[in-house]
């Protein structure tokens, strides 16, 4: 059965391929005089469509983390404010407030990514021996940290104010306006998700991805079997962050400027929640969890003012009622996750 | 003679009793339900929100306005829990934890529908005691606090430890399978586990509604500190949550005193920092009881 | 095992499903959309995004101002007031027939102020709503979407933001070329105006030489912060302490404790009201005594209600909260709304009327040309008029017209900010009550540039 199962896994052939030919396609793309209209009053699917692509980079790094090896983060939101901010120091020019080196987008790229990487490094080599619940508290007050030291050092971050005037560089290879902007955006942040998904996928389901499932599954037994585990969990936890940090550097160079509220526990709770509700574990399901809950956020906005006795402002909370309803509700007929496998997860349905 | 840090100290037990009364219930839970309850500041809040009713709208005196806080907050969370978390218990902490998050979502803007984003704050005469030879004062509020904190200690200790009820309890959270094997009604210890909890919340919440207002965020802007201290102090056992509190209270208020001007604002952060420090000196916990893990 | 099977293949087929599903949904909008080469194209985008835009001349059916606005979140105490306010408006500019006879209506969308949806909510506005204008937007929304703003190419009048970052920013620059308009207005005073106000009072009026601060770490209340600082160093002050603290905690009383042990003549609070509440009920607690000033944000009636007689003999200082309209508002608003009335939900409700009259003036709700009209219909020329009714009959006898608001005269500079007198009010537990003026003239000769 477990045969079957990792049959189907592996049936669509290798995202890998896909993820590598998207990516030169989408960079050709960008460097051809080429450019794609988005139809009018689109924009703003396309909007949530970039930052969909993003957190779903850091949620296949989550996902390898927690639906294969069973290490609870619920911290993937300093990793990716620390790419985010790292990049916006190093390449802003002359923000408002803080610190801008102006040093060209790659450095930032490049530097986000290592900090990020650095910061999980030295979070995994300190607390991966703790158990699973202490992890998951560590990483949340790491994320708390992260977030009150931006706003502190504000002399360097920028503060509440953010940190303006950062290199844009998918902006910069059309002339064509804002509209085909984003639909670049959206293709080339969308292949890099393409290619880490593949690139998570085939790690996963190589014998490196049993070691991780029986870690998950038994550690003390994994061990005595001669897998040097704690090795196996550290380099998961770097793969994570260093994604994460990707992901929040392409952040802030798509929107121009860093922010302390892009990178607040929300954004550690919609991960999540997307990706338990579409099943931790399997690849493609975890994706597809983030997507109804984004696009359920997002879609609750165009009813507004349209429910009758329920003024606009009532209707702000009662969409976020909604969110919470759709969650209870899910998680009560599919404990599992929608596209989860409640054996492997250890659920009982 | 001055003693040195004493204000500092008082200030941290206050911030420390708030924290106390909502770790001790998440920290029942999390060990006899075995799930981490993110809706456990929503109860707080519900608790605010009984108090307010029931002091300023009722104009009952605030002894009775906190038992009322106390039974009405005990049998909602009860009774929420036993609509959402209940039929779900064996499902795994995972699917549990979700829940709790969902219904976080459901009530917190639930009652701002209801009740608006504005604080309802409840006000008390404060009489001031000061000692001013030793350094420090101390107001009727800030012992009410801490006396109230205590009293929920000791009447806990004396529950968990001389009634039959507690000790099951104790023995549930030790090992439900035996537990369970020993004839004890697991169930019957979740519904003592949810009332304790959810009462314990309420008396948090109308201590909150006194210092801060009743508003929907309530007690959602505790959750963190009380997640914390309740981990601290080594997941599930309530003695280990109560000392986490105070520790965390304490680290927050003397902290103040000691980072340099223009950098105190992160003595709230600083409570994370002594969760790290504490889990990498002694990963079990400052109560290093051996719990079941989520 | 044989449904466990099953259920693999359900799953999968399911799986199957929703990638078709989204796949196609993706490919639709993709070949919907239009593909272009840069060459073949003149660079202006053939951005179709002033999908508001009428045919100049003709009346609309109905007019829409999108309000992003701070509904949940951790500012969600101030919306209250500020949707009443705006709503109040609505009503007065509908009874009086609407701008270009057409029904004004506001899609209020929550931000809960944090910039990736405040983005997300004003893409929806400009692409999705077809709005003529915006009325909202905070300071940390603002300021990292900066860039963002300006190529939405939507005139933004906002009543929240205090923000220095906008005393350069903004505004038409006070010519007729668009080229070198930017996009956003504040109906509200900014910081450096009321906090050089409050700087000069304290120094001059009050003779009040060294002060402590008592800081948020949000935007506005650390804007405020160190703007005042600046002013009142530079004037001759010394500012002894600054604690700062962040929002939502239980108690302040270690941070005034820590405050108090430096010796001032007065202390300031830079806090948001709910925690400001608090902070003051454990200043009086404590015993600290000393004179307080508070931050413009703090005028607010709900801090009379809750601690007027605790505060008694404190100190606010606000840009002018009562501009040539104010009385006339205010009845208005007693009579419609029991939300506390702050000075932003005031700016919101000038923030509304500046708009339906700049649709009225423009003659249609394209987006340039409303931004164009907003200068013309605010400034100091041609007939004064206070409300929506007197300027739009005005502007219907071909009158120019010139708006006085009720927080300010609403008088644009060119990067579109707003003057007023600094007013130092004493609380009491009948409300404020004017300590001393500081003149906006006075405060002009300190500011280069506004």
């Amino acid at each position: 059965m477990t045969d079957l199962t990792s049959r189907i896994e592996d049936l669509p052939g290798d995202a890998v391929h896909a993820g590598l030919i998207a990516v030169g396609a989408a960079l050709l793309f960008l460097a051809s005089p080429l450019f794609v209209q988005a139809p009018s009053g689109s924009l703003v699917f396309f909007e949530v469509g970039v930052l969909f692509v993003l957190y779903a980079m850091v949620l296949v790094g989550l996902n390898l983390q927690f639906g294969h090896a069973g290490l609870v983060n619920f911290g993937p939101v300093a990793f990716f404010a620390v790419g985010g901010y790292t990049a916006a120091v190093l390449t802003a020019e002359d923000p408002f407030q803080g610190v801008g080196l102006g040093l060209p987008w790659p450095v930032g790229l490049a530097a986000g990514v290592l900090a990020a990487m650095a910061l999980g490094v030295l979070l995994g080599v300190s607390t991966l021996r703790l158990r699973d619940d202490f992890l998951a508290i560590v990483t949340l007050a790491v994320a708390e940290i992260v977030h009150g030291s931006i706003i502190t050092f504000r002399d360097i971050t920028g503060g509440t104010n953010g940190l303006q005037n950062v290199p844009q560089p998918v902006a910069g290879t059309t002339d064509a306006g804002g509209n085909a902007e984003l639909v670049s955006t959206v293709l080339v942040f969308g292949a890099f998700a393409l290619l880490f998904y593949g690139l998570f996928r085939r790690l996963s389901a190589s014998p490196y991805g049993r070691v991780l499932r029986a870690i998950r599954a038994d550690e003390q037994v994994t061990e005595t079997l001669g897998k040097r585990v704690f090795r196996y969990k550290l380099v998961v936890f770097v793969y994570g962050a260093a994604v994460a940090g990707l992901a929040g550097a392409l952040l802030v160079f798509y929107n121009g400027a860093a922010s302390d509220t892009f990178f607040t526990i929300d954004m550690t709770v919609i991960v999540w929640v997307g990706m338990l509700i579409g099943g931790a574990g399997s690849d493609r399901g975890v994706l597809g969890g983030l997507a109804v809950i984004m696009s359920f956020q997002l879609l609750t906005r165009f009813f507004n003012d349209s429910i009758p006795f329920v003024t606009q402002d009532q209707f702000a909370s009662i969409r976020l009622m909604l969110i919470g309803l759709l969650l209870m509700i899910i998680i009560k007929y599919r404990p599992e996750g929608i596209w989860g496998n409640a054996d492997r997860l250890g659920v009982d349905s | 003679m001055e003693i040195p840090l004493a204000q500092e100290v008082i200030f941290g037990l206050v911030i420390g009793s708030y924290i106390a009364l909502g770790a001790v219930g998440f920290t029942l839970v999390y060990g006899l339900v075995n799930m981490i309850n993110f809706a456990h500041g929503e109860f707080i809040t519900i608790g605010a929100f009984a108090g307010y009713l029931a002091v300023v709208v009722a104009g009952l005196p605030l002894p009775v306005g906190i038992l009322v806080a106390l039974v009405a907050t005990a049998v909602v969370g009860w009774g929420i829990a036993r609509i959402t978390f209940e039929p779900m218990n064996e499902t795994g902490a995972v699917p549990l934890l979700m829940m709790s998050i969902g219904l976080g979502f459901v009530l917190r803007n639930g009652m701002r529908v209801i009740a608006g984003p504005s604080s309802r704050r409840v006000r008390l005469d404060v009489a001031t005691y000061r000692f001013d030879d030793l350094g420090f004062f101390v107001t009727s509020q800030q012992l009410l606090i801490i006396g109230l904190a205590l009293a929920a200690v000791v009447v806990m200790h004396l529950f968990l430890s001389r009634t039959m009820l507690g000790i099951a309890m104790r023995a549930t959270s030790d090992n439900e399978d035996l537990a369970l094997v020993s004839g004890i009604d697991t169930r019957r210890i979740r519904n003592a586990v949810w009332l304790a909890a959810s009462g314990l919340a309420g008396v948090a919440g109308v201590m909150l509604a006194l210092s801060q207002g009743a508003n929907p965020t309530t007690g959602f802007g505790q959750l963190l500190l009380i997640i914390t201290a309740a981990i601290l102090g080594g997941a599930g056992s309530p003695y280990g949550a109560v000392v986490g509190a105070y520790l965390l209270g304490i680290g927050i208020t003397v902290s103040v005193e000691f980072l340099p001007s223009g950098l105190t604002e992160l003595n709230a952060t600083m409570a994370f920092v002594v969760l790290i420090v504490v889990l990498l000196i002694r990963p079990g916990g400052i109560v290093n009881t051996e719990v079941r893990t989520s | 095992m044989n449904e466990n099977r099953t259920s693999s293949r359900d799953s999968w087929a399911d799986r199957r499903t929703f990638l078709k599903a989204t796949g196609t949904g993706v490919l639709a909008t993709g070949l919907a959309g239009c593909i272009g080469t840069e060459d073949g194209d003149d660079g202006d985008g053939g951005d179709d995004s002033d999908g508001g835009t009428t045919d100049g001349g003709s009346s609309p059916d109905s007019v829409t101002f999108g309000q992003p606005a701070s509904l949940t979140g951790t500012w969600d105490f101030l919306q209250p007031a500020a949707s009443a306010a705006t709503d109040l408006a609505v009503q007065e500019i509908n009874d009086a027939g609407g701008p270009l006879d057409a029904e004004l209506t506001v899609d209020r969308q929550d931000t809960a102020v944090e910039t990736q949806q405040a983005r997300e909510t004003v893409r929806q506005f400009v692409n999705s709503g077809d709005v003529a204008a915006i009325n909202g937007l905070f300071s940390s929304e603002i300021e990292p979407l900066w860039d963002f703003l300006q190529d939405q190419e939507v005139p933004i009048v906002t009543p929240w933001p205090g923000s220095t970052f906008l005393d350069t920013r903004g505004g038409d620059k006070g010519t007729d070329d668009m080229g070198d308009d930017e996009w956003l207005w504040r109906t509200v005073i900014g910081d450096t105006v009321h906090t050089s106000g409050a700087a000069r009072g304290m120094l001059d009026e009050a003779g009040i030489e060294k002060m402590a601060i008592l800081s948020a770490t949000s935007a506005g209340e650390q804007g405020w912060t160190e703007q005042f600082t600046d002013w009142y160093e530079q004037l001759g002050g010394e500012i002894v302490k600054t604690v700062t603290a962040q929002e939502g905690q239980a108690s302040y009383q270690s941070q005034l404790n820590e405050l108090f042990e430096s010796d001032f003549d007065a202390w300031a609070l830079s806090f948001a009201l709910e925690d400001a509440i608090t902070i003051i009920q454990n200043w009086s607690d404590g015993g600290y005594g000393g004179q307080l000033l508070m931050e413009d944000g703090l005028r607010d009636t709900a801090l009379i209600d809750e601690v007027g007689e605790t505060a008694e003999g404190a100190w606010i200082a606000a840009g002018s909260t009562q501009g040539p309209n104010y009385d006339q508002f205010q009845s208005s608003y007693q009579e419609t709304s029991d939300e506390d009335l702050h000075t932003w939900a005031v700016a919101a409700y000038d923030a509304t009327n500046v708009l339906a009259l700049a649709v009225h003036h423009a003659g249609d709700t394209s987006p340039e040309a409303v931004q164009q009209s907003i200068g013309d219909i605010s400034r100091p020329e041609g007939t004064t008029v206070t409300t929506f009714a007197e300027g739009k009959d005005a502007l219907d006898n071909g009158e120019e017209i010139n708006y006085e608001g009720a927080v300010t005269d609403t008088d644009f500079t060119e990067h579109g900010n707003v003057w007023g007198d600094v007013v130092v009010e004493r609380i009491t537990p009948g409300g404020f009550e004017t300590e001393f003026t500081i003149p906006a003239d006075e405060l002009k000769e300190e500011i280069d540039e506004y």
